[in-house]
């Protein structure tokens, strides 16, 4: 970015900082804040053990469990739990069904039990070429896993860089929200 | 004096600095019922209602919890959280700009919010006229329909597919080298011109409430017919002088409807276009392998079958999984198959497996139907609310008929593909497929095969080996054609024929020893 000089000690200049100093002022004492009810449990932190689901050899969801600093909110924990799972698998229990490159943008734990999950990365975003099972086991994965750690997170409905879409990989219809699969997981792990 | 004249621009531009970073003060909501105040905030170039307030004034109630609100208004639930700009009704998102915030406690929406649960809900949309200061409840027929316009080529037919926002009324005029769609409410156009790249339309433009679809060649003909769920207006243009599919003369064939059975099957395979689907570590793409099995299906069934076969693509191209349902849904077919390969993480997967849509997806198309008809039953003048039942009513019927016989036609797929592959078994699952979503005929999805099994991938490039499927898929579509005619009575059981397979469910997949 190239910047034009300007005459030092003009009152364009001065008249600039004083507009943003101004700005920002204004800003800072505007009344807005966030609407989360509670900031102190979402800002409390400890670590916790969570169950992260990946696909067995039986081509069924197994969970692996691991731990991690969490916060006590539900709300802000989730979306760090559905970064955990884009990690992958640390044992050789399964094996990770989202992209590598896969980024959960954001989730967000709604009223009602709905978590919108916002994916993104350069695979979901330019078309995935995967198969039936893959993407179902995939998005399966996402949400059994929310529902497992959260008794609030009953369906999880998926929007991809801040938009509503139509699949992940041409398959699974994301036009409503999805509810955990329990025949896609193995029984032991329910 | 130029001195303190550009310091009093600088005052005046850092108060309206301030001004802009927030207003507050007293709106009136107007409703067909009267009007009502309440607080709105203007900040950072958004506009934000008191969810308290305008929810009150709708006659709705507003609860708070950890996670957020829950606004309820007539017995319809939604709700909007923190940091996310999406609320949900229902199992709907209601997309805002931005999020909702709070001031002093009290919880503020982007007035969008409400624009969104009203449209989704009701038949009524919400404006915000920021001269006035006035959030506007009005009916939505009176309101601007946006038009979401398409084009594919599907077998030689360029299909225009206009998706609404509502329902709307139009008349098509047609021109030397154009037809025109003209509505009669307003509309909102996503563009103003734009090419096209297809045999039979070069471009479409928008102006006032007109769409103008040019033609390449004056002896390009149209065929016209509405869809719903979503509200759905598909012109099919071709030659004059080009064949039909299927070789019929008109479409979709209404004379070969009207005889009960199996008459029309449609085969779609999967994938295609710069959509190569799933691909195998030697470099097979699953779209070359679904049309090449889905062409030789279409000879076979024709052959044997004597039904019409219609193919949703027949070349390398990209069509949209609602156009093939919509293709399906147009000609009137009786059964629907989506052909696809699979795949998986690991490189064992093996066998294929057969899908029908979940129930809960069923439901949900079910539910969108109702809505569509309760918000166009309470649009008219004089709405009777027990017809919109009624129609709810058949609606349900007809999607479980379409479910179970789904689930005989996915049973009928499986037994076959296992008798003939040998390989495991994995059965008859259900899954919210989007290709099966709004299919009115019994629909399936065959996996024959993963494409990530380097046996497999190698097995599914040859020629023999595609014949192997498409002889059990054969086998199925006649076992389940035969079965449903006899069924119906149009045809006679045959003395020696072993009993009909009970209906698969979830619970219940094929179960057949696999040789």
């Amino acid at each position: 970015m190239i910047f034009a000089p300007h005459p030092p000690g003009s009152l364009a200049t001065l008249g600039m900082t004083v507009f943003v100093a101004v700005s920002l002022l204004a800003g800072a004492c505007s009344k807005k804040n966030n609407i989360t009810a509670n900031i102190n449990a979402a800002n409390r932190v400890a670590v916790r053990p969570v169950r992260l689901y990946y696909e067995s050899e039986q081509l069924m969801l197994v969970a692996e469990t691991r731990n991690i600093a969490l916060p006590e909110s539900p709300a802000a924990a989730i979306p760090v739990v559905a970064r955990e799972l884009m990690k992958g698998p640390a044992t050789p229990v399964g094996a990770r069904l989202f992209p590598p490159d896969t980024l959960v943008r954001g989730a967000y734990l709604l009223p009602g039990g709905t978590v919108i999950v916002d994916l993104g990365g350069a695979t979901l975003s330019q078309g995935w070429g995967a198969g039936s099972h893959h993407e179902l086991m995939a998005a399966s994965s996402l949400v059994q896993t929310l529902a497992v750690n959260f008794a609030d997170a009953r369906r999880v409905r998926f929007i991809i860089n801040g938009a509503p879409a139509e699949t992940l990989a041409g398959h699974v219809s994301l036009s409503r929200s999805l509810s955990p699969m329990p025949q896609f997981v193995d029984p032991r792990f329910r | 004096m130029k001195r303190l004249f550009s310091l009093g621009a600088v005052v005046v531009l850092a108060l309206a600095s301030i001004v802009l970073a927030q207003t507050s003060g007293q709106a009136t909501l107007r409703t067909p019922a009267g009007d009502k105040p309440f607080t709105y905030v203007q900040q950072s170039g958004q506009t934000y209602v008191s969810a308290s307030e305008v929810t009150a004034a709708l006659g709705g109630t507003i609860a708070p919890d950890s996670n957020g609100y829950r606004i309820t208004i007539n017995n319809v639930v939604a709700a909007f959280g923190p940091d996310t700009r999406y609320g949900v009704v229902r199992d709907d998102l209601i997309e805002m700009p931005v999020p909702p915030i709070a001031i002093e406690g009290t919880p503020y929406v982007p007035w969008q919010f409400f624009q969104g649960l009203l449209v989704k809900t009701s038949s009524m949309d919400v404006a915000w006229d920021a001269n006035a200061h006035v959030l506007l409840v009005r009916p939505l027929a009176q309101n601007v329909i946006s038009v979401q316009p398409s084009v594919a080529n599907v077998e030689g037919i360029s299909k225009v597919v206009l998706t609404l926002s509502a329902a709307a009324e139009y008349t098509i005029l047609k021109e030397q080298l154009a037809y025109v769609v003209r509505f009669k409410s307003p509309i909102q156009p996503p563009f103003a011109e734009q090419t096209v790249e297809d045999p039979s339309i070069s471009k479409l433009s928008f102006a006032g409430n007109d769409l103008r679809i040019q033609l390449t060649a004056p002896d390009v003909v149209a065929d016209a017919y509405k869809l719903e769920n979503p509200p759905r207006i598909v012109l099919d243009f071709r030659k004059a002088a080009a064949p039909i599919p299927g070789q019929l003369p008109a479409m979709p064939g209404l004379k070969q409807q009207e005889l009960p059975g199996i008459r029309t099957i449609v085969i779609d395979p999967g994938h295609g276009g710069k959509d190569v689907g799933a691909s195998g570590a030697d470099g097979l793409l699953e779209k070359d392998v679904t049309l090449a099995i889905a062409r030789k299906l279409a000879a076979s069934l024709a052959a044997k079958t004597g039904a019409r076969i219609v193919l949703t693509r027949d070349e390398d191209a990209v069509v949209s999984l609602d156009q093939r349902t919509a293709l399906a849904n147009q000609y009137k077919a009786d059964l629907f198959l989506s052909v696809h390969l699979n795949s998986s993480v690991g490189k064992v997967a093996k066998g294929s497996e057969t899908y029908f849509l979940s129930v809960e997806a069923s439901d949900e198309l079910a539910k969108k139907a109702a809505e569509t008809e309760n918000a166009s039953a309470a649009a008219a003048p004089v709405a009777d609310p027990s017809a919109s039942d009624l129609k709810l009513i058949l609606w349900d019927l007809a999607q479980q008929t379409y479910l179970d016989e789904s689930s005989r036609f996915a049973q009928a797929i499986q037994e076959e593909m296992n008798a003939a592959t040998g390989v495991a078994n994995r059965g008859v699952k259900q899954a919210p497929f989007k290709v099966l979503v709004g299919a009115t005929m019994p629909a399936a999805l065959v996996e024959v095969g993963f494409i990530s099994n380097p046996d497999e991938e190698k097995k599914l490039t040859s020629d023999q080996y595609q014949t192997l499927l498409v002889d059990a898929l054969t086998r199925a579509v006649q076992r389940y054609k035969t079965d449903y005619e006899t069924r119906i009575g149009i045809v006679q059981p045959a003395p020696a024929a072993p009993a009909a397979p009970a209906p698969a469910t979830a619970t219940a997949p094929a179960t057949r020893t696999v040789p």
